[in-house]
């Protein structure tokens, strides 16, 4: 994969854009995660993110080898941002190409299914009324974090 | 004896009042005696409610650790 990183800064989705770039690839696939305004019905007013960065870049690049060896892709960008984030801003994206349309939105779509799943990064939710709860705290069962 | 140190993460962080933390463990303990003793009655859920890694490798319970090691704790993650 050509991009594996954690950032604190916007990302810039014209990289991502350049670095899929092949003549070779009929298909490109690029997924946003943004920050909604809500949560469950609770309304929020953004999130914080934060990561174990050593072991969240091992795992991103485990994920980059397995999208280029079950899908086929030519290039992918996997970037993930930590820090403040308000509503609309893009915390995640991922980024692929392939030969064909298929092989670059399924990579895509596992990429960020896996992301999700397996890399050591939390989101802290700050909601309207001031509050901050972090997202699968068990303190919070009952509420709506789970 | 040995020193290792010890990362927090999420609410993890929130309950030891800390990011990181340095602990004194005997020789050939195990990250679950180091969780039992030292870690359990201030992060208050089981160990089945963590991950572990030594040194950024993801690491099970049963895993001795040695002087200088840096244990992370890891609460469900919830990027994306």
């Amino acid at each position: 994969m050509d991009i594996v990183r954690l950032q604190s800064e916007p990302i810039n989705i014209d990289e991502a854009l350049q670095t899929l770039h092949d003549e070779s690839c009929g298909g490109q696939a690029v997924f946003l995660g943004t920050v909604r305004n809500a949560f469950e019905g609770r309304e929020s007013r953004g999130l914080y993110y934060e990561a174990y960065h050593d072991l969240a870049i091992k795992e991103m690049e485990r994920i980059a080898e397995e999208l280029a060896r079950e899908f086929n892709i030519v290039h992918g960008v996997m970037i993930h941002r930590v820090g403040e984030l308000v509503l609309g801003e893009a915390a995640v994206l991922v980024a692929t190409s392939a030969p064909h349309r298929a092989q670059a939105i399924a990579a895509c779509q596992a990429g960020i299914d896996r992301i999700k799943e397996r890399v050591p990064i939390w989101k802290k939710e700050r909601w309207a009324t001031g509050e901050a709860h972090w997202h699968h705290d068990p303190a919070n069962l009952g509420e709506t974090l789970l | 004896m040995a020193k290792i140190t010890a990362l927090f993460f999420s609410y993890a962080a929130d309950r030891m009042s800390g990011r990181r933390r340095q602990f004194d463990i005997g020789d050939g303990a195990t990250i679950e005696e180091l969780f039992d003793q030292a870690l359990a009655p201030t992060l208050r859920e089981p160990i089945g409610a963590f991950m572990f890694s030594v040194n950024a490798d993801w690491a099970d319970r049963k895993t001795v650790l040695h002087d200088g090691d840096e244990l992370a704790v890891i609460p469900p993650v919830s990027g994306g």
